[in-house]
C-alpha cells in the first residue's frame, strides 16, 4: 500500500477519537494521539501530565510575545515539536492516523493525506460526555463547551483557516447521524476509494 | 487639533493593543498604522500636507547630515538612518553566520576554557555582553543558546542557569553601545549621539553592572552549575571548533568585515561618518564579499524588521507633529518640578517597568520626543535624559521573559530542546538581577550626571 495519512479533527463529544482509533485498526495503521505527548515528555524530561498541561492549548497571549519564529510560551513551543513529529513522519514516508494537531493543514502539502472532520449534534455529544465522563447534563455541556472553545483557539492560532470549516477538510460528518459503527464504516469505503485514486 | 490627537492617541494605543494580542503579525500592524496616521490624523483632521512630508523625512537622504554629520543634529518622522544601519548590519551578520563564524567563537572559547562548567559560563555570559555591544542581541543568543545545550548534553550539565545569564548579560551589553539595542540606535540618531558618546556614559554603567551581574548569577545559580556527578570530560568527543567554520575564505572575509565595522562604529565620531554611511558601507560590502551569493543573503534580511520600524516611526509622528507628547513632557515636568533626581527616576523606573512587560521599541521612539521636550521645558540636559532613557528600556526588559526578543529566542531555544523556562523561572532569578542593575544605574546616574 502506498503512503496515507488519515487526519481526524473532532468536536469534544462527538467520538472523533474513537473513530480514528477504528480506522487506525481497519487500515492497520499507528495512532498518533497521546503517543506524541509520550515522545515529547522524553524528550523534554518532563512527566507525560505536565506535557498535557500544554497540550492543544491556546497560550496566554498577554504573557507570549513571538520574535521571527520563536516563542517564550511552552504551549507554543509543544505545538511545534508536535507538528514538526508529525511531518517528519510524514515526510518519511509513514501512514499514520493522527488526532488533532492542526495535522489538516500542516500536512496538507502531503498528496497522501485524507483530511476528515467529525462533529455531533450536542444532545447526542451531551449523552456520550455524561456517560464517559460520569458528569450531569448541565456539566457534561460546559466541559464541551470549555473543550471545543480550548480546540477552536488552538487551531486558529496556528493556522490560517477556522477550525471546523467544511473548506478545510476533505469530508466532514455528523456522526450523530449513523453512530460511531456505521461512520466508521463510510468513512472506510471513502478511504479506500481515496486510496485507489492514489494509484 | 483636539480630533487630531484623539484621532492619533487611538492609533497609538490601537497599535499596541495589536502588538500585544499577536493576531496580526506586528509589522502590519504598525505599518498599517502608520498610513491610518498619514491618512487620518495628518490628511483628513489636520489637512496638513507639511506634516506628511516631515513624517516620511525622505529628503533626509539627499542633505549631507544624513551620510556626513560634523555637528549633531536632531531628526523627527521616520528616522531612516536607524533602517539603513540596521539593514547593513542584518547582512554583515547573515554573512557572518552563513561561514559559521557565530558557532566557531562559541567553540573556541569552550576548549580554551577546556570545557570546564563555571569558566565556560563566566565567559559565555561575558561574551554574550560584549557581542551584544555590536551585534543584535537575537543573533548571539541563537548562537550562544544552541551551543550552550549543545555543551550541556555532552558535559550533562543544566542549560538553564547558563541560558537565563547569557540573555541577561546580552541585554545589559546592548545597553552599552548606540548600535546594542534597537532603542539606543533611536536615541542616538535622534537625538544626534554617537558611538562613543554611548561607551562613555551607558557603556560605563553597563560595564559596572556586568561585574556585579556575572557574580550575583553565579552564586544565585551556582548550585545547578555543576556536572552530574560521575561524568568525566571527554574531550575527543567534542566537536572541533574548526568543523564549525563552513567556508575558511568566507569565514576570514566576514571575520574582517565585522572587524571594519567595529573600527568604523567606534571611530564615527571623529570620521564624522554616520551610522547610516556605516551601514550601507557594510552592506554593501557584504554584499560584494558574497559574490553570486548576494542575492541569497539579500533574501534573508529580516525586512518585516525594518517595515515594523517605518510603521512606527509614522504613528510615534502622528502624537508629535499633534503636540500629544508635549503634553507628557508638560506632565512629567509638573510632577518633578524640575528635580533633576525625580526626574531620573521616573524615566528610569517607568521605562524599565514598561519595557519588562512590552515592546521597548516602541516605547523608546515614543519617549525620545518626550524627553526632548522635557530637556527644553526644564532646562536639563538632553544627554542626562537620554542616558537615563536608553538604561531603563535596555535593562527593563530582562525582567521577563517577554521584555526583549534575547530574551524570547533563549527561552525558545531552550524549550525547543527539551528545556522549557516558565515564568516563574525565569523571574525568579532574573527580576532581582534586573532591580540590582537599575538600582546600581539609579546610583550611577546622580552620582554622574546631578
Amino acid at each position: 500500500m502506498s503512503q496515507i495519512i488519515i487526519s481526524v479533527g473532532r468536536e469534544f463529544g462527538s467520538g472523533g477519537r474513537v473513530i480514528a482509533e477504528k480506522l487506525a485498526e481497519r487500515f492497520d495503521l499507528p495512532l498518533y494521539d497521546r503517543h506524541l505527548i509520550t515522545e515529547i515528555a522524553e524528550k523534554m524530561g518532563m512527566t507525560v501530565e505536565q506535557v498535557e498541561k500544554y497540550n492543544e492549548a491556546p497560550k496566554m497571549k498577554i504573557i507570549s510575545r513571538r520574535v521571527n519564529g520563536y516563542s517564550n510560551s511552552i504551549e507554543d513551543n509543544i505545538a511545534e515539536m508536535q507538528f514538526d513529529i508529525i511531518d517528519d513522519k510524514a515526510k518519511s514516508g509513514e501512514s499514520f492516523v493522527v488526532v488533532g494537531r492542526c495535522s489538516e493543514t500542516k500536512l496538507r502539502k502531503y498528496p497522501a493525506l485524507v483530511s476528515l472532520f467529525i462533529l455531533g449534534d450536542m444532545d447526542q455529544k451531551i449523552k456520550r460526555v455524561m456517560e464517559v465522563y460520569e458528569l450531569s447534563e448541565e456539566d457534561a455541556k460546559k466541559f464541551i463547551t470549555k473543550k471545543d472553545k480550548k480546540r477552536k483557539r488552538y487551531h486558529n492560532y496556528h493556522c490560517q483557516g477556522k477550525w471546523g470549516d467544511s473548506r478545510l477538510y476533505d469530508l466532514s460528518v455528523n456522526s450523530s447521524r449513523l453512530g460511531i459503527d456505521k461512520t466508521v464504516d463510510m468513512l472506510e469505503d471513502y478511504i479506500k476509494a481515496r486510496i485507489e485514486a492514489m494509484k | 487639533m483636539i480630533v487630531a490627537q484623539i484621532f492619533a492617541v487611538i492609533i497609538f494605543v490601537g497599535m499596541f493593543i495589536m502588538i500585544v494580542l499577536d493576531k496580526i503579525e506586528r509589522h502590519y500592524v504598525t505599518l498599517g498604522s502608520g498610513l491610518l496616521t498619514l491618512i487620518v490624523v495628518f490628511g483628513i483632521c489636520m489637512r496638513n500636507g507639511t506634516a506628511i512630508l516631515n513624517t516620511l523625512a525622505v529628503k533626509d537622504f539627499f542633505t549631507r547630515d544624513f551620510w556626513y554629520q560634523v555637528e549633531e543634529s536632531e531628526s523627527s518622522g521616520i528616522n531612516w538612518a536607524t533602517i539603513v544601519f540596521i539593514a547593513g548590519m542584518m547582512l554583515m551578520v547573515e554573512g557572518m553566520a552563513k561561514s559559521g563564524f557565530f558557532r566557531w567563537l562559541c567553540m573556541k572559547i569552550a576548549f580554551l576554557v577546556k570545557c570546564k562548567t563555571v569558566p565556560i559560563f563566566i565567559t559565555f555570559t561575558i561574551m554574550a555582553a560584549v557581542l551584544s555591544m555590536f551585534i543584535d542581541s537575537i543573533t548571539v543568543i541563537m548562537f550562544l543558546a544552541a551551543v550552550t545545550v549543545e555543551l550541556a548534553q555532552l558535559l550533562k550539565f543544566n542549560p538553564v542557569p547558563m541560558i537565563l545569564s547569557e540573555i541577561f548579560c546580552a541585554n545589559l551589553g546592548g545597553s552599552a553601545t548606540m548600535c546594542g539595542d534597537p532603542p539606543n540606535i533611536i536615541i542616538g540618531t535622534s537625538l544626534g549621539f554617537s558611538f562613543f558618546d554611548f561607551l562613555l556614559n551607558t557603556g560605563l554603567a553597563a560595564g559596572i553592572s556586568l561585574i556585579v551581574s556575572v557574580i550575583f548569577l553565579y552564586f544565585a545559580f551556582r548550585k545547578e552549575l555543576v556536572t552530574e556527578k560521575g561524568a568525566e570530560v571527554d574531550m575527543s568527543k567534542f566537536p572541533k571548533p574548526s568543523e564549525a567554520i563552513t567556508n575558511k575564505k568566507d569565514f576570514l572575509i566576514s571575520t574582517i568585515i565585522f572587524g571594519c565595522a567595529v573600527i568604523l562604529l567606534v571611530t564615527h565620531s571623529t570620521t564624522h561618518l554616520t551610522v547610516a554611511s556605516i551601514g550601507l558601507f557594510i552592506g554593501i560590502v557584504t554584499l560584494i564579499a558574497a559574490g553570486k551569493h548576494a542575492l541569497e543573503l539579500l533574501k534573508k534580511v529580516d525586512y518585516k524588521t525594518l517595515v515594523f520600524f517605518i510603521g512606527l516611526f509614522m504613528v510615534v509622528s502622528g502624537l508629535e507633529e499633534t503636540e500629544m507628547l508635549d503634553k507628557i513632557a508638560m506632565f512629567i515636568e509638573k510632577i518633578c518640578g524640575g528635580d533633576v533626581k525625580l526626574m531620573i527616576v521616573i524615566i528610569l523606573w517607568v521605562s524599565a517597568i514598561a519595557s519588562a512587560f512590552v515592546d521597548n521599541i516602541p516605547f523608546a521612539a515614543t519617549m525620545v520626543p518626550v524627553i526632548k521636550n522635557l530637556a527644553a521645558a526644564s532646562g536639563t540636559p538632553i544627554s542626562t535624559l537620554a542616558w537615563t532613557l536608553a538604561i531603563g528600556t535596555d535593562i527593563g526588559g530582562s525582567a521577563t521573559p517577554i521584555g526583549a526578543s534575547a530574551n524570547v529566542v533563549g527561552t525558545s531555544v531552550a524549550a525547543k530542546n527539551g528545556h522549557p523556562i516558565s515564568w516563574g523561572r525565569y523571574c525568579k532569578k532574573l527580576a532581582p538581577a534586573t532591580v540590582i542593575v537599575l538600582v546600581i544605574s539609579t546610583v550611577y546616574l546622580f552620582v554622574r550626571y546631578v
